[in-house]
């Protein structure tokens, strides 16, 4: 078997080792014999979405940001939105995240338009989001920890959210919740979402693999105590 | 006589020097407290303890530390009166604490230098009360975005820094693109490399600062040295590098003990390694020209320049030779990694992740780290500790080391004895910063160092 992962704009959306959810999720298909492809995809450069099963959309700093706006709009947008109704993988972080809702506010108070392929809205905050979080997912029955550090505040109308808040702000501060899922398109403030997240992890993988093959994929386990030991370890500190 | 000064500025002098005395002696350190002491009875008083002296800023993400122990030692060898906060003292109370503890009250100063490290966001508060002689800035790497935020935030700071002192020379990296033609009234001169220290001239794609500052088109560069440093310019708006006053002209030989380079017309040995050294020994050198020190000042300070407090500081411990690189961001790290690949020989590695705030609390920078390139070294032993030890396990196993080979020690005392019958004898120590000198402090107690600051 074979996956094709898309990063978008890796030049310029790079911050917070946003690199390290696609080399995880490499690693992790690699050690089940699954060959993977990355492709890179910045400024001009169309999408070959026929070609991908995931793409991955992280966050950047303002300057870069402001780069990645108007090409999305001009170059990738129709493609970017027939990817997500056609339920293929989609990974949104933090600024991706933003950028696929309605509008979100930039911390100068400008209103940026999204892409507006979902439904929510990012309002600007004064005060700043950061630190450890862990929230919990109930479809699933999985428990996720990550970092999260934005000053937007996102609503989600209802979205599925990635998991309930446990400990951290989440998207608003308000519902308690944290991230939006829409078809496959899963959206986090999480950095270092897959580090400590190897299920999460695999369940992209499946999910990519069922799309591409048409064929129900389980893939089989391979040794993750380090991971799910850095997952307890947060646990345990931020629940004293 | 007694210098005028005012009743306030002198029990402000007086309550901060018994403050000094006592965290010297009580808690063997403590470097801020007496500084905030002085500020709360006189919140002028830099402007008054400063006065006599040339004061030399060193500022910018990475470097600060052993750029300013380099320019302190040559002033020194030169034969001048310099005072510095070498110990990573760099907020404001730090900087008053630095030049109250230096204080005389019956002295007259003459050529009386001051060499200052300051943090980037406190430029500001150092020049509004005081006219340097000259800023430097080192370079502008992403560095813990969970305080600042991003590198055109940083420099921003630093620019209302250098707004209220009009007068001072800036020495900055050309190399830097971020510090190029800056709007702003100083007189300003440049240093970087001439020549290519690697056959590389295409940027990683996860480096920073890559797209023009004015236009936004990808710059495109003639030699780049590390990350987004070198010689750079814009195919589109023409903006580029600018000329250097000071320059790498030749580089002879690297090794993982030192570097052998042209500085100018001048050859030196610098006693530190790695790329980074090499700038910061080239913007000391550049500090000292401006100054007007002789060229075998400079050379015999540069070739002797012994490694300052966790930077390449190498450690007897029973035997083995024990070298802790503090690393505190994606671009720092790399190069001590490069650092490391410059080994021939089999060695073992540890590696500290924190996150405290002086380290970042947000560790995901640690995937912004090329570990994939210690895949083919000759580590035998991978020693892990720190708070995040776990995180940095899973980061060096996603990088393809040998997960056999790893060893997570969450105690000091546990990764102590690990080293001390590690298989081989040379082994890198690389920490954050409060692992860093947390450890050091550990070594301290246990009498492996004997200066702890």
């Amino acid at each position: 078997m074979e996956l094709n992962i898309c990063h978008l704009y890796p030049d310029l959306l790079n911050v917070y080792g946003d690199l390290g959810n696609i080399l995880i999720l490499k690693y992790r298909a690699e050690k089940r014999g699954i060959k993977v492809n990355i492709i890179n995809s910045s400024i001009n450069d169309k999408l070959d979405i026929d070609n991908i099963d995931i793409l991955f959309f992280g966050g950047g700093q303002d300057f870069e940001q402001s780069i990645v706006s108007s090409d999305l709009n001009t170059t990738k947008k129709e493609d970017l939105i027939k990817y997500i109704e056609n339920e293929k993988v989609l990974i949104a972080i933090c600024g991706g995240y933003q950028l696929l809702g309605k509008y979100y506010t930039a911390p100068n108070g400008e209103k940026i338009d999204g892409l507006g392929v979902l439904d929510i809205y990012t309002e600007g905050g004064d005060t700043r989001f950061i630190g450890d979080t862990i929230i919990y997912n109930e479809d699933f029955d999985e428990t996720y920890v990550g970092f999260e550090n934005h000053s937007g505040r996102t609503y989600t109308n209802g979205l599925k959210p990635l998991g309930k808040c446990i400990y951290g702000y989440g998207n608003n501060g308000e519902d308690k919740y944290e991230g939006c899922i829409y078809k496959n398109t899963y959206c986090t403030y999480f950095h270092s979402l897959l580090s400590k997240n190897p299920e999460l992890a695999d369940r992209f993988l499946t999910i990519a693999l069922s799309n591409k093959y048409r064929e129900e994929i389980s893939l089989e386990n391979i040794d993750d105590t380090i991971e799910y030991k850095a997952k307890e370890v947060m646990i345990k500190r931020l629940s004293k | 006589m007694v210098k005028k000064i005012n009743i306030k500025a002198l029990i402000s002098i007086l309550a901060s020097k018994i403050t000094i005395f006592l965290t010297k002696t009580l808690l063997k350190g403590g470097t801020t407290f007496p500084g905030k002491v002085a500020l709360k009875i006189d919140k002028n008083i830099l402007s008054k303890v400063s006065k006599g002296y040339k004061i030399i800023l060193v500022t910018g993400t990475n470097g600060k530390t052993t750029t300013t122990n380099m320019i302190y030692n040559i002033i020194k060898t030169s034969g001048k009166k310099v005072i510095t906060n070498n110990t990573g003292a760099n907020l404001f109370p730090g900087i008053v604490t630095t030049f109250i503890d230096n204080y005389k009250f019956f002295s007259k100063k003459k050529d009386y230098y001051a060499v200052i490290e300051v943090d980037e966001a406190n430029v500001k508060y150092i020049t509004a009360c005081l006219s340097p002689e000259i800023i430097t800035v080192t370079n502008l790497f992403r560095d813990q975005l969970d305080r600042y935020g991003e590198v055109y935030t940083t420099l921003s700071k630093i620019l209302e820094g250098i707004e209220l002192s009009p007068d001072t020379t800036l020495v900055l990296n050309g190399d830097e693109s971020l510090l190029g033609k800056l709007d702003v009234k100083n007189n300003t001169v440049y240093y970087g490399f001439n020549t290519k220290i690697n056959e590389n001239n295409i940027i990683d794609i996860n480096a920073d600062a890559k797209f023009c500052k004015f236009c936004k088109t990808p710059y495109k560069y003639n030699h780049i040295t590390y990350n987004h440093l070198g010689d750079f310019y814009c195919p589109n708006c023409g903006f580029k590098r600018a000329d250097l006053k000071y320059a790498i002209n030749k580089i002879y030989d690297l090794s993982p003990d030192s570097s052998s380079v042209r500085l100018n017309d001048l050859d030196v040995t610098i006693s530190q390694s790695g790329t980074y050294n090499i700038y910061n020994a080239l913007c000391a050198y550049s500090i000292a020209k401006e100054l007007n020190i002789n060229d075998e000042y400079i050379k015999k300070s540069l070739e002797n320049q012994s490694s300052s407090f966790g930077r390449q500081e190498t450690i007897n411990i029973e035997n083995k030779e024990v070298r802790i690189i503090l690393v505190k961001n994606p671009a720092g790290y790399n190069q001590a990694l490069d650092t490391l690949c410059l080994n021939k020989a089999s060695f073992d590695a540890a590696f500290l992740l924190n996150d405290n705030y002086a380290d970042g609390t947000d560790i995901s920078w640690i995937w912004d780290v090329d570990f994939e390139k210690l895949k083919n070294l000759n580590m035998d032993a991978i020693l892990i500790s720190g708070i995040r030890a776990y995180d940095m396990a899973v980061r060096l196993k996603i990088a393809g080391l040998k997960t056999d080979n790893f060893i997570i020690e969450e105690t000091f005392e546990k990764l102590t004895e690990r080293l001390k019958t590690s298989p081989n004898n040379k082994i890198y120590v690389l920490a954050t910063y409060t692992a860093m000198i947390n450890y050091r402090k550990y070594l301290h107690s246990q009498g492996y160092i004997k200066n702890l600051w």
